[in-house]
């Protein structure tokens, strides 16, 4: 007898002849703005399947999963990954800004690489250091050092008509056309120098500099490039050991452009610096020296790529931007509300807490998830829509309040509170200068569609998505 | 959206008072990294199917693992997972109402002497009557014993026990089993839980009514008659009490038990030349396949263990598989062996019993017997009970049925049918 025509009851009360998605799932792409269907709960409130954010479709297409989020679970819990999400902009502003209530103790994955950073430390001891280099970054000795930044961008540019074709640009002359990848060209290099040059990293190591800087970049999130990121973390703190014991007897300085000093470089103050009485760690010092590299060079990186990328989209803004130089720098803060290339920051509450009818146990990890506050329409209007000429962005100088006096809210690129980016000031100053001086070396620039990646329909261009492109080729008419 | 008020306008706000260092060094070193693993691969297909290579290889190079996607840290190690399990000074475990977001809902009365004592009762005495029901149900001579006993009848036990009428056995088996979903993580999965915990309750509510004016000697009518509450109890409270006796050990036990006799031809002989080993056929099968594979705790406070630091609140995923097959505790681990010498036959009380030998990590049975001798006033453990009722079901199969054996070609294999599923065998076809 087939047991299977008498015996499957207990089968199906087992659900075992129902398909059981197992661990995984593959989501369909889907088209820019659409949410994948993951089903409705008996009110008809959509569900997010927490594997989505492993998904390529997330990482291209995240923002309709974010405004799931806004709108039904402010609070999510993503039982799977065993973490909270915080999306709409103004609990993510109240959270940074409760130093005690969402504390930094680090649990994310980038302290396998960076190591222990300030990133992680808070209250007083946060301030004593931030405000070491801090200094260097804004300011009188940030603004002594622009003809450095002018200089570096500059000599990149030059780097182009080199007989040797360094930078890789590929020249039609008959149309008269010159074709660059502006990541390869430009951008990944100016904002490491720049760095490297703020830091006092000397000129004979900036290459390995640069490599290292890649390594570690690629190590970061636990990625399969973890260990390799390590190695280079290992690499740079011996060379740092080296550079420190120098600098420890000799400080080095940073010059203006009449090469008279303005102050130590970085290092050499931090080598030189007392906390409490202490001197700092060749560890803390490399720890550091391992954050300024991401945050400095990283992300700047993303800024001038997205920022050339949606502006050449949008050519009446760009067209607005080249006739009105002031405008770079709201573009500058329209691009990182728009797509900054950080998605946000880890917190952990230090005591249970019920936000929105979530009670999050004490020591949860919660994200707060900037992109997603950039685009809370709470706050901005056609949050997904790039416009520098929107009036409900504060694009003025950066603020820690995230506001300004009337409450016109800044982006939550750089973060708000205590912990807001140190390198705001120099990062936009060097997309601002270095797009600028770009701009000039352009003339009719214009995206070279058939050479950039496509989107899910192989027509239109793919889109930004979380963090920032990779390549970017742009025509430009060959000057005279 | 309203301003911050008391932040004045780009003033940074005053530092908090007193601030903390995080000087613990705890960043990995090159020689530390995890990349013989992928944190992707203990939520994959591939776990679910068979998770213990990968567990080999977390338990012999990273007994601490700290898995970043995941945001936990995985214990595999026998003394590690133990140590925690001790530990209530540094780690909780949160209560299944949590998970399932019933918050203050309701009472569970698991804990009450009485309750415990009355489904001790209860269980010992239909237990009996039960497989012999499920027995008497074969018909034709080939079964899947897996789900047609070894689900079956733990399940029925319960509705029986509970106080189900019998008309809505089937009912309420159906929706219990649906009901473990509501710890799922998958919206979908949790959604259905929920509703059939709604359903549940709903049943449980009629029952009451019914049982409030003429109780029967069944659960239900055990906690309305014998909690003392200051208020009714409600179908909330009774909810929650069921849902914190697990069945899951027990279902996904027995059939792992029969799975490794069936698959393992001289133990099946040992067994069946003397009943009495299928007591230590039980206890070796949660030692070698248990059917809940890990435990999670949560540590209270922010502990250095294991060579690393836990944060407050970090999820520690302690694996009952890893560790049951940890060479350091036993000889040849993957072996399924009935009356093994390294194991405790007994059961377990802390990290050892007194003999030194260390027993098969389950889980869902709740917390073993802390007392040498159960006094008499005091049930048997869940441990004991759960134990007992497979030993007692597995022994009344036998006498019915002792030459039953794996139809030809057929190749039996334990999975999880989701994550945190229980991992057991669902497809045990077998000639009778």
């Amino acid at each position: 007898m087939d047991r299977k025509s008498t015996h499957n009851s207990m089968d199906e009360v087992l659900g075992l002849n129902t398909d059981h998605a197992g661990a995984q799932r593959k989501f369909p792409y889907m088209p820019v703005g659409e949410a994948v269907d993951m089903g409705f709960d008996e009110n008809g409130i959509p569900f997010i399947d927490p594997r989505i954010f492993d998904s390529g479709e997330f990482g291209r297409n995240p923002y309709p999963y974010y405004r799931i989020m806004r709108d039904h679970y402010p609070v999510f819990h993503d039982e799977l990954h065993n973490c909270y999400f915080v999306t709409r902009y103004e609990d993510v502003t109240n959270c940074y800004f409760d130093e005690i209530g969402f504390n930094t103790i680090p649990k994310g994955s980038s302290s396998g690489v960076l190591g222990n950073t300030q990133l992680e430390l808070s209250g007083i001891e946060h301030r004593r250091r931030r405000n070491i280099y801090g200094r260097h970054l804004v300011g009188a000795a940030l603004t002594k050092r622009l003809h450095a930044l002018e200089a570096i961008a500059q000599e990149l540019i030059q780097e182009w008509w080199a007989p040797d074709n360094p930078k890789g640009l590929v020249i039609d002359q008959k149309k008269n056309i010159a074709t660059l990848e502006l990541g390869k060209a430009f951008a990944n290099e100016f904002p490491i120098s720049v760095v490297a040059e703020v830091l006092g990293i000397p000129q004979r190591a900036r290459q390995q500099f640069t490599w290292w800087y890649d390594a570690m970049m690629s190590g970061l999130g636990g990625s399969e490039t973890h260990h390799e990121g390590l190695e280079a973390r290992q690499d740079l703190e011996k060379y740092v050991e080296n550079l420190v014991e120098e600098k420890r007897g000799n400080p080095t300085y940073l010059k203006d452009e009449l090469g008279d000093e303005i102050c130590m470089d970085i290092i050499s103050e931090l080598c030189n610096s007392e906390i409490d009485g202490d001197v700092m760690s060749t560890e803390e010092i490399t720890s550091f020296i391992a954050l300024v590299v991401g945050g400095g060079g990283e992300t700047t990186r993303g800024a001038i790529m997205n920022l050339w990328y949606l502006l050449l989209q949008h050519r009446s803004q760009y067209d607005a931007v080249q006739s009105n130089n002031d405008l770079w720098d709201t573009a500058f803060h329209e691009m990182l509300r728009h797509s900054t290339s950080i998605g946000g920051q880890p917190r952990h509450n230090t005591n249970e807490i019920i936000m929105h009818g979530v009670t999050i146990p004490a020591g949860s990890l919660i994200h707060m998830v900037d992109v997603s506050a950039n685009h809370d329409e709470r706050v901005f209007s056609d949050p997904e829509e790039f416009n520098i000429f929107r009036n409900d962005l504060y694009t003025g100088k950066i603020l820690r309040s995230g506001h300004d006096k009337e409450g016109k809210c800044s982006h939550m690129a750089f973060g708000v509170g205590p912990h807001l980016c140190p390198g705001a000031w120099i990062s936009h100053q060097e997309t601002v200068i270095g797009s600028r001086i770009l701009e000039s070396a352009f003339t009719n620039a214009r995206i070279n569609e058939d050479l950039m990646p496509k989107d899910i329909d192989d027509v239109s261009l793919a889109p930004i998505g979380l963090g920032s492109i990779r390549e970017l080729w742009i025509d430009f008419d060959i000057p005279t | 959206m309203a301003p911050l008020e008391e932040y004045e306008h780009d003033d940074e706000p005053a530092a908090t008072p007193g601030y903390r260092t995080y000087e613990v060094y705890q960043r990995e070193r090159v020689g530390e990294t995890t990349n013989l693993i992928k944190p992707r691969q203990l939520i994959s297909n591939e776990y679910l199917d068979n998770p213990y290579p990968l567990l080999e290889t977390l338990r012999e190079n990273y007994p601490c693992y700290r898995d970043w996607l995941n945001n936990r840290f995985w214990l595999t190690r026998y003394d590690d997972v133990t140590s925690v399990f001790v530990d209530d000074r540094n780690f909780e475990t949160r209560p299944k109402s949590w998970c399932v977001s019933m918050g203050d809902s309701g009472i569970s009365f698991w804990n009450d002497i009485e309750v415990q004592k009355q489904y001790e009762s209860l269980v010992d005495t239909r237990i009996h009557d039960v497989v012999g029901e499920v027995l008497d149900s074969f018909s034709g001579n080939r079964i899947n014993l897996a789900t047609e006993f070894c689900a079956r009848v733990p399940l029925l036990l319960f509705a029986k026990v509970v106080g189900i009428p019998a008309n809505n056995q089937n009912e309420f088996i159906s929706l219990y089993w649906e009901s473990l979903l509501a710890k799922a993580w998958d919206p979908i999965q949790k959604q259905r839980g929920m509703l059939a915990l709604i359903q549940i309750e709903k049943l449980l509510a009629g029952i009451c009514d019914v049982r409030r004016d003429t109780p029967k000697d069944d659960l239900i009518s055990a906690i309305l008659l014998n909690v003392n509450l200051d208020r009714e109890v409600t179908t909330q409270d009774l909810l929650l009490t069921l849902f914190d006796i697990d069945q899951e050990t027990l279902i996904g036990g027995l059939a792992n038990l029969w799975f490794n006799l069936l698959t393992t031809e001289t133990e099946m002989e040992k067994v069946t030349e003397d009943k009495r080993l299928l007591k230590f056929a039980w206890l070796e099968t949660l030692r070698h396949s248990p059917p809940v594979l890990s435990a999670e705790r949560f540590a209270k406070y922010e502990v250095e263990r294991f060579g690393r630091l836990i944060p407050q609140g970090g999820l520690v995923m302690c694996s009952a598989a890893g560790a049951n097959r940890d060479p350091r505790q036993f000889n040849n681990p993957n072996e399924f062996i009935v009356g093994r010498k390294d194991l405790c036959q007994r059961e377990p009380r802390g990290q050892y019993r007194a003999d030194g030998l260390p027993s098969g990590i389950a889980f869902s049975l709740g917390r073993p017997s802390v007392h040498p001798a159960v006094p008499k006033e005091r049930s048997r453990s869940l441990y004991a009970i759960v134990r007992d009722s497979a030993v007692t079901a597995s022994e009344m199969f036998l006498d019915s049925y002792s030459s039953a054996k794996l139809v030809e070609g057929a190749e039996p294999k334990l999975k999880s049918l989701y994550l945190k599923g229980i991992y057991s065998c669902w497809e045990l076809d077998t000639e009778i």
